[in-house]
């Protein structure tokens, strides 16, 4: 009832006012940080985490999210909410990371690693609902929003049933899903690693224990607050495509400036106190 | 601006839903801190009742958020409620016995500025975004703060990072026998989050009442506080499990009984499949 019936009027226009308050609460923030705990590895920590943030709302814009009209084949993506799917490729993408992070202290090798997790595990789905949508539902993939599809140049109005607006899975969605996979993955493994980093760090003065003993709880937190945070930023980039979109060729994906802001200020605020729990 | 799907009218308003919640969860949440006082562990069950009464609130502001039609599914927003409680709640068990008060506090804070970001910088223009996502916040750190408590005994972080091994009789200090270090704290993110968002979820439709979808949040809760009574017998003494069990099962029977008695009421026409049909002889 909610998904189908009630489209939101949250209209394209981008409410500048609000965009520059969110800005100015942003830096306010990191200000904030600089004061209480200096320049450092906790200050990194938390533009690392902002970073993260902003990697995870963008890639959300990618990911082809149907919802329920998806799954009566009415309208193109796969048939789940963004809070399922972004969870399912940054939580997939925080094991691989996690995974990395204990074999290797290359930032970069890990993250990407944490990227490839959730890219892989968007193919997986994009894949298998593609099976089902062609061999299970009988639905050819057609895009509703444009006449071709921008990557293979393959027509799609006369695959398109009437009355919907597209159905299945067409390419330039698959290949959107896999990038906002790859994003996502990469925004949350970055966002555990650097509170990682901070808590294996700090912890051990603070609880007055050796590091190999705290590292349980090290990992543990930063775990809990990657996933934390991955869900806020996905839930704002969701509000901000209003549930459901088709990938990067939709119009919709031009919203994302506003995304990015609400994203980094929402993460700012959320790692900020995370690292207070260890610096303060 | 947003045009309402749902109608809202009937039973409680959500104002006495909302306050009522509040001081029962804090109320509930202080009672474990007996614990301390008696040196116990047998008030633990407390902090499983806290999450009953956030979660029954929650199911009401989920209903009075999600009756906007926010596009996301109603999923969406239990997880941003848990996304967001889960930081205040941690960083307000810094704090000793005054964590709940300040994790309601600084969940409040932080449910403001999301929500001022998902209403205005997002643009999703609904009258109670704000709100509601202050209510969800908060309800997401005491359910998760309720769930700290019943399964360590206490709501300070020092408890909730050291737990006790005992190995040929020694009780030894393990940090990672302990609800953070064995991770605990991710199954019952989830056990909270699937709760919250579930009520509003199974319930929501033209023949929406508010008494049964209540009821069914207390279900939810007492569902999730069984199993998170299971999780406790390996961090607190087990007769003081035992009574969060035992305390949970019956709560849960009785919710349960209640509920289907008031889907029975609303229900046009009832058909009971039984679960297994039996085999009857010679066909």
């Amino acid at each position: 009832m909610t998904a189908v019936a009630a489209k939101p009027a949250a209209g394209a226009a981008v409410d500048m006012p609000a965009m520059i308050i969110g800005i100015i609460i942003l830096l306010v923030i990191i200000a904030a940080t600089y004061f209480i705990v200096g320049p450092g590895l906790a200050f990194m920590a938390l533009i690392g985490v902002i970073v993260g943030g902003i990697l995870i709302g963008f890639g959300v814009h990618f990911v082809p999210v149907g919802g329920a009209p998806a799954a009566m084949g009415q309208a193109p993506g796969i048939a789940t909410g963004v809070a399922m799917l972004a969870a399912g490729a940054g939580l997939a993408g925080l094991f691989g990371g996690a995974w990395a992070a204990q074999t290797t202290d290359n930032l970069l090798v890990i993250v990407i690693t944490g990227a490839i997790g959730g890219g892989l595990m968007m193919a997986i789905t994009c894949m298998f609902v593609t099976f089902i949508y062609v061999y299970g539902m009988g639905i050819p993939n057609a895009s509703g929003k444009v006449a071709k599809d921008p990557i293979t140049g393959d027509t799609q109005t006369e695959f398109k049933s009437q009355g919907t607006e597209g159905h299945g899975l067409p390419f330039v969605s698959y290949v959107g899903g896999v990038i906002g996979g790859l994003f996502g993955g990469a925004g949350g493994t970055l966002i555990y690693l650097m509170l990682l980093d901070v808590y294996k760090d700090e912890l051990p003065a603070m609880m007055n224990a050796l590091p190999a003993q705290i590292l349980p709880i090290a990992i543990s937190l930063a775990g809990i607050f990657a996933i934390g945070m991955f869900l806020v930023n996905a839930v704002l980039a969701a509000y901000n495509i209003t549930g459901t979109i088709e990938g990067p060729h939709d119009p919709k994906f031009k919203r994302f400036p506003r995304a990015i802001v609400a994203c980094a200020t929402a993460s700012a605020l959320c790692g900020m106190v995370a690292i207070m729990i260890v610096a303060v | 601006m947003t045009v309402k799907v749902e109608k809202i009218e009937g039973g409680m308003p959500h104002s006495t839903i909302m306050i009522a919640g509040l001081i029962a969860a804090v109320v509930l949440l202080y009672l474990t801190y007996a614990n301390v006082l008696v040196g116990t562990e047998y008030f633990a069950f407390f902090g499983g009742l806290a999450t009953v009464a956030a979660l029954v609130w929650g199911s009401d502001t989920i209903k009075m958020l999600c009756s906007y039609g926010i596009g996301t599914g109603v999923p969406s927003a239990g997880m941003i409620a848990f996304g967001s409680g889960v930081i205040a709640m941690l960083f307000a068990t810094k704090y000793g016995i005054a964590a709940p008060i300040v994790a309601v506090v600084l969940a409040a804070v932080i449910g403001a500025i999301i929500g001022y970001l998902a209403n205005n910088v997002v643009n999703m223009r609904i009258p109670v975004m704000i709100q509601s996502l202050v209510e969800m916040a908060i309800i997401g750190a005491v359910v998760l703060m309720g769930y700290a408590a019943m399964m360590t005994g206490s709501f300070e972080l020092t408890s909730l990072t050291t737990g006790n091994v005992s190995i040929l009789g020694l009780s030894l200090p393990s940090y990672q026998a302990s609800f953070l270090g064995g991770a605990l704290i991710a199954a019952v993110f989830m056990l909270g989050a699937i709760a919250i968002q579930h009520p509003f979820n199974a319930c929501l439709g033209p023949s929406w009442t508010q008494d049964r979808m209540l009821m069914l949040a207390a279900e939810c809760g007492f569902l999730s506080m069984i199993v998170a009574a299971v999780m406790s017998m390996a961090l607190i003494s087990m007769s003081a499990a035992l009574i969060s069990l035992f305390v949970a099962v019956i709560g849960w029977y009785y919710t349960y009984t209640k509920y289907i008695e008031l889907a029975h009421r609303d229900a046009a026409a009832w058909l009971d499949t039984k679960p297994i049909p039996e085999l009857v002889e010679g066909q």
